[in-house]
């Protein structure tokens, strides 16, 4: 009788340390074993891709083509099939009156967009070019997503090129580079002081320092977010670090005038949504704003504080408006589609195809003045595209399946007025667009080799 | 023999025994639940399912149920709760059994396909089922297996991809910069989402397609 309540009391304390036990390590949020919130419904998964023709030249149909990514309709919705979806484009003449409403149709083009429509010839041929935005459903479980995400109150725009500058680049001669005027930046890989972290493992990388940008005084601030820190450079020597709470990924950086840090980082608190973190000289944290789209290019000083070329949309949404940092929404509703210039105007860039760019000045939804870059080399990214006095300095990128390099143009009112090659000396990734930045008539570049990272100085020779 | 008896009898009470079973099961399962992996807890080893049909943006949406579920290197499991359960995981010394898929096992599942690298078929593969598949980045590259090809860069579209001697990600959508917007599996800091990159241009990356789409 003894030995069978001794067993039932064993039995229980068993049971209860198990209990207790599983409960003590979820409670300690230690496992890693299914302890998050449930599975979200699928239904909810929409997702767009669009490419806005932002530039069109004479001629070309104004055609507006959009994919559209859902579960396929029926009990498994990842078996392979497209989604059913439909919507709407709302379009209007250049930037006023009411939008005319015209449905998307189906086709079988996946490549450029399986969803499209026309513009009406009569939108498309207004001198002011057409403003439109889509609302794109899935049909099957009524889960709908607005691109770009303000709809009526930023639409897109895309306007025509009627006078521009063709520029005809011909066939890239790879191997003719320019050598800098002057390496500004040069460390090894490292965490030591003087040095710039690298990131590397089996399946990524090498990855270095993401980002950099040039202050006022010339002085070089290297975003080193490996080692957690923006590291200065002065006349080509290390200077100090400012220690900064940032993520470790591959982020955008640029400086404002007052040598605020700006970072624009790929995920946020929420491990989600980009966003903005900002810095005083210091390093110490000021904020940290997430961005209105899913997905962001590139982060540049505006007139009125930072502005963010953003995905899908393809605007360029404002962040800040002076020291008050804006919501999601309201930057989405300040949406454009250049960068903002200290003049006020717009620098819109438009890759067309395969090897074309297309660079304009616009104002008032006008185009003022424009390019045409055309090219029998394939054209990667625009790099930089900034202007320089009554000038606009082009970084692109030819390039074939085994060559790259970067082609630096000053484009002027007849043309290119300069033109040189450089390195791609790009063995460790940046951020997409950061390998380049504009100070004073001075071009420097982020480069790297096995053996660390470099700044480098190309100076124009241009006046201002 | 008597001595044992008169040393254990203080033990032999019902709060002692009671006591001391607790705690050693307290222990055990504590241990036990502190050394479960994501993988050994959720994932399993079902056989695929072969899909008749694999059109591009119908493979998408598999590749948007990875996002924000995280990075893990050799990893091939991962659920749809928009929480990366294996956050903070060492740089890739070793698979501690986390939560996401690599850069190659994303797109082989993505991709939908086969682990013999002979066969072209498509098969659906669950979010659930952990599976890396037979291809490293550098084999995307070189159009390694029946269903992979190489590609050229200038051309590729909407679930093609670029890939270097170590990385791979396929193209969600072109972008007006000229740069590509990719869905990929990063790396532990980055996680898998939808980023902005330059590999079309870039001359260590490759095209790679995936043959066999149905549109």
């Amino acid at each position: 009788m003894r030995a069978i309540r001794l067993i039932c009391w064993c039995v229980c304390g068993l049971a209860l340390g198990v209990v207790a036990g599983l409960g003590a390590v979820a409670a300690a949020g230690s496992v890693a074993s299914g302890s998050g919130p449930p599975d979200r419904e699928a239904a909810r998964i929409i997702d767009v891709g669009h490419l806005p023709p932002l530039l069109r030249v004479p001629g070309e149909a104004a055609s507006l083509r959009f994919n559209v990514f859902c579960p396929a309709p029926g009990a498994d919705g990842f078996d392979g099939e497209p989604c059913d979806a439909g919507g709407d484009v709302f379009v209007r003449a250049g930037t006023a009156g009411a939008f005319l409403k015209i449905p998307l149709r189906r086709t079988d083009d996946v490549a450029d967009g399986r969803y499209v429509t026309d513009v009406p010839a009569d939108l498309a041929a207004s001198p002011e070019g057409f403003s439109y935005y889509a609302v794109l459903r899935n049909e099957a479980t009524g889960a709908s997503l607005t691109v770009p995400s303000a709809g009526a109150a930023a639409p897109q725009l895309s306007l025509p090129l009627e006078h521009a500058v063709v520029v005809d680049l011909g066939a890239h001669r790879f191997g003719s580079t320019r050598h800098a005027d002057a390496r500004v930046v040069a460390a090894p890989w490292g965490s030591a002081p003087g040095r710039v972290g690298l990131l590397h493992g089996p399946t990524f990388g090498p990855i270095g320092p993401s980002a950099f940008d040039v202050a006022a005084n010339g002085d070089v601030a290297v975003l080193d977010q490996v080692n957690g820190r923006v590291e200065r450079w002065r006349a080509g020597r290390h200077a100090g670090d400012t220690t900064v709470d940032v993520s470790g990924g591959i982020a955008d950086m640029a400086l404002e005038a007052d040598g605020t840090i700006d970072v624009l980082e790929p995920t946020g608190s929420d491990a989600r949504t980009p966003e903005l973190r900002t810095f005083a000289p210091s390093g110490a944290l000021r904020s940290k704003t997430p961005i209105a789209d899913r997905t962001w290019s590139q982060l540049r000083e505006g007139p009125q504080g930072p502005e963010v070329q953003q995905e899908p949309s393809e605007q360029w949404l404002p962040a800040a408006r002076g020291q008050r940092l804006l919501s999601r929404t309201a930057q989405a509703a300040g949406g454009h589609p250049g960068r903002t210039l200290p003049n006020g105007r717009e620098l819109v860039v438009f890759r067309a195809g395969i090897s074309e760019a297309r660079i304009a000045e616009i104002a008032g939804a006008r185009v003022r003045r424009a390019w045409r870059l055309v090219s029998t080399t394939p054209l990667g990214e625009v790099q930089l595209a900034e202007p320089l006095g009554n000038r606009v300095v082009v970084v692109i990128r030819p390039y074939t399946d085994t060559q790259d390099e970067f082609l630096v143009l000053v484009l002027g009112a007849r043309g290119v007025e300069r033109s040189f090659s450089v390195d791609s000396a790009d063995w460790a990734e940046t951020a997409p667009l950061a390998r380049f930045r504009l100070a004073g008539s001075s071009l420097y570049q982020l480069g790297s080799a096995p053996s660390g990272m470099h700044v480098d100085r190309f100076d124009l020779e241009v006046n201002r | 023999m008597s001595l044992l008896r008169r040393l254990l009898r203080p033990l032999l009470r019902p709060r002692v025994v009671f006591l001391a079973a607790f705690l050693v099961a307290l222990s055990l399962a504590a241990a036990k639940a502190a050394l479960a992996t994501f993988v050994s807890a959720n994932c399993n080893y079902n056989a695929p399912t072969p899909s008749p049909n694999m059109y591009r943006d119908g493979s998408v949406t598999v590749a948007l149920v990875a996002r924000y579920e995280g990075y893990h290197w050799g990893g091939g499991c991962w659920n749809d709760n928009d929480v990366d359960e294996g956050p903070n995981e060492p740089l890739q010394t070793s698979s501690t059994g986390g939560e996401g898929g690599d850069c190659s096992s994303l797109t082989f599942k993505v991709w939908r396909e086969s682990l013999n690298t002979g066969d072209g078929g498509h098969y659906q593969w669950g979010r659930l089922r952990n599976v890396h598949g037979p291809y490293a980045a550098a084999d995307f590259k070189a159009g390694v297996g029946v269903p992979n090809a190489t590609y050229s860069k200038a051309d590729a579209i909407v679930m093609d991809a670029f890939a270097s001697s170590s990385h791979i990600g396929m193209v969600y959508q072109r972008s007006t910069s000229g740069a590509d917007q990719i869905v990929e599996a990063k790396c532990e800091a980055c996680g898998t989402n939808i980023f902005t990159r330059t590999y079309r241009s870039d001359s260590s990356y490759g095209g790679v397609r995936r043959m066999g789409w149905t549109g």
